[in-house]
């Protein structure tokens, strides 16, 4: 005995309602609710299919042809139509006149303007670990090489000194590595050892460089001397 | 003269049979070869059942027309790649369906609101209130008029994955494997399709059934 529901699968995948196979027949003719169950489907499918069917309209044939021409005379190049040729070149000169703007108002520029100068160096000063303008309290300054740390001699700038004076300036007191950084400004200057190994050094900018004289163990800032190389 | 050159270029190509006797393959491959006359036999065979087709899909004559003939436009310019895997009345019912979903899709898109679809099912189609109208109808051709534009609205009320597939069930008469090859389904995911679209259907023309 099948059940209603198998029998309802078979009413509706039935191809005409109205001619069901044989077991659908007798369990139909024996429930009363799958009796219902194939009536309604019955009238509906006949509903849908009992529908006035449109036909095509008398020229059918003639706006096909004329659509079938026009398309074949289109070609491959259809899509770029006149219309997108403008949208295109609209496109293009908008960004070219975007791209000019942006040029003329500075926008690739790398120089700051001096309101951005301020700002850089107020947050640059304002840095927990920025250096500072004051000399360091050591006995010189040397390179900061990045790689390893080098043991390196200052030169000490200033007024004519005998060679016994500048062995004793020259003694190996040099800061831990900690402390000098890239900023520090200074220009290192090795003596005899330049030769022997590579320093990396930071960003030297000709002109004015703060050096450091040093003089019996103390040290103080002393005048702008111009570097030579 | 070129008409009666073609032609004789049909028979020739359909072995010694007249165009009409052609089957649908043949003339693809006539086509294929440039035949416009066994295009027009093509066009003759199903622009009617397309055109029908499509308009219960969309219920706009004007509309149906127009993408039916894009339909026998695209058969003839992709006739070379055409590949008789399946009937033809199959491959030319999967263009007709998809022309006519990209046109249901278009008019969503717009938000053409109908005043008689004015809520959402749980799919959040939009779902046409018809309300059954019980009363009775004293003149038959109204009796008509009115069944046919009932019928009409609650198709084109229906989701549209379930209106493809009952058109094609219950209006063009294709089988279920048709169905599943023009669709692109499966035999199973079609008939549960055009239950749920009956059962809905039902629903809308209880006064009609």
């Amino acid at each position: 005995m099948n059940s209603c529901k198998s029998i309802r699968e078979l009413i509706d995948e039935a191809d005409n309602p109205n001619l069901l196979p044989f077991e659908v027949s007798q369990h139909v003719d024996a429930c009363r609710d799958c009796e219902r169950f194939s009536a309604e489907r019955a009238g509906l499918r006949n509903l849908l299919g009992s529908g006035v069917r449109v036909a095509a309209p008398m020229n059918f044939d003639a706006m096909l042809a004329a659509r079938l021409a026009e398309t074949k005379n289109r070609g491959w190049l259809s899509w770029l139509a006149p219309a997108s040729y403008a949208r295109l070149g609209a496109a293009t000169a908008g960004v070219a006149a975007l791209v000019l703007v942006a040029q003329y108002s500075g926008l690739f520029s790398s120089r700051l303007t001096p309101s951005q100068q301020d700002t850089v160096a107020t947050t640059k000063s304002n840095q927990p670990g920025a250096p500072s303008a004051q000399p360091v309290a050591d006995a010189g300054v040397v390179a900061d090489n990045h790689r390893q740390p080098q043991r390196v001699t200052p030169i000490v700038i200033g007024q004519r000194m005998g060679s016994s004076r500048l062995a004793a300036a020259t003694i190996g007191r040099v800061r831990p590595r900690e402390a000098v950084s890239s900023d520090d400004l200074g220009v290192v200057l090795v003596r005899g050892q330049n030769g022997g190994s590579d320093v990396q050094m930071p960003t030297v900018s000709l002109g004015a460089q703060p050096l450091l004289y040093v003089s019996a163990g103390k040290q103080q800032p002393v005048r702008n001397v111009g570097a030579s190389f | 003269m070129t008409a009666v050159t073609h032609q004789a270029q049909a028979i020739e190509l359909s072995g010694s049979r007249s165009i009409e006797a052609a089957n649908d393959h043949e003339l693809l491959a006539a086509i294929r070869d440039g035949d416009e006359v066994a295009f027009q036999e093509l066009v003759r065979r199903y622009r009617n059942p397309i055109t029908n087709f499509v308009y219960r899909m969309l219920d706009d004559y004007d509309r149906a027309v127009e993408l039916s003939q894009e339909t026998f436009i695209r058969v003839y310019t992709s006739a070379s790649r055409y590949q008789a895997n399946y009937s033809f009345s199959t491959y030319i019912y999967r263009i007709a369906t998809n022309l006519a979903i990209s046109e249901l899709r278009r008019r969503k898109r717009r938000k053409m609101v109908s005043l008689f679809s004015p809520y959402t099912n749980d799919d959040g189609e939009a779902v046409e209130m018809d309300p059954p109208d019980l009363n009775v109808l004293q003149d038959e051709a109204l009796i008509a008029n009115e069944r046919r534009h009932a019928v009409a609205r609650a198709i084109t009320s229906l989701p549209q994955k379930y209106r493809a597939a009952i058109v094609l069930r219950d209006v063009e008469g294709l089988s279920y494997d048709q169905i599943a090859e023009t669709l692109q389904l499966s035999e199973g995911t079609v008939k549960s399709r055009i239950n749920r679209a009956r059962n809905l259907l039902k629903e809308k023309l209880t006064a009609y059934i």
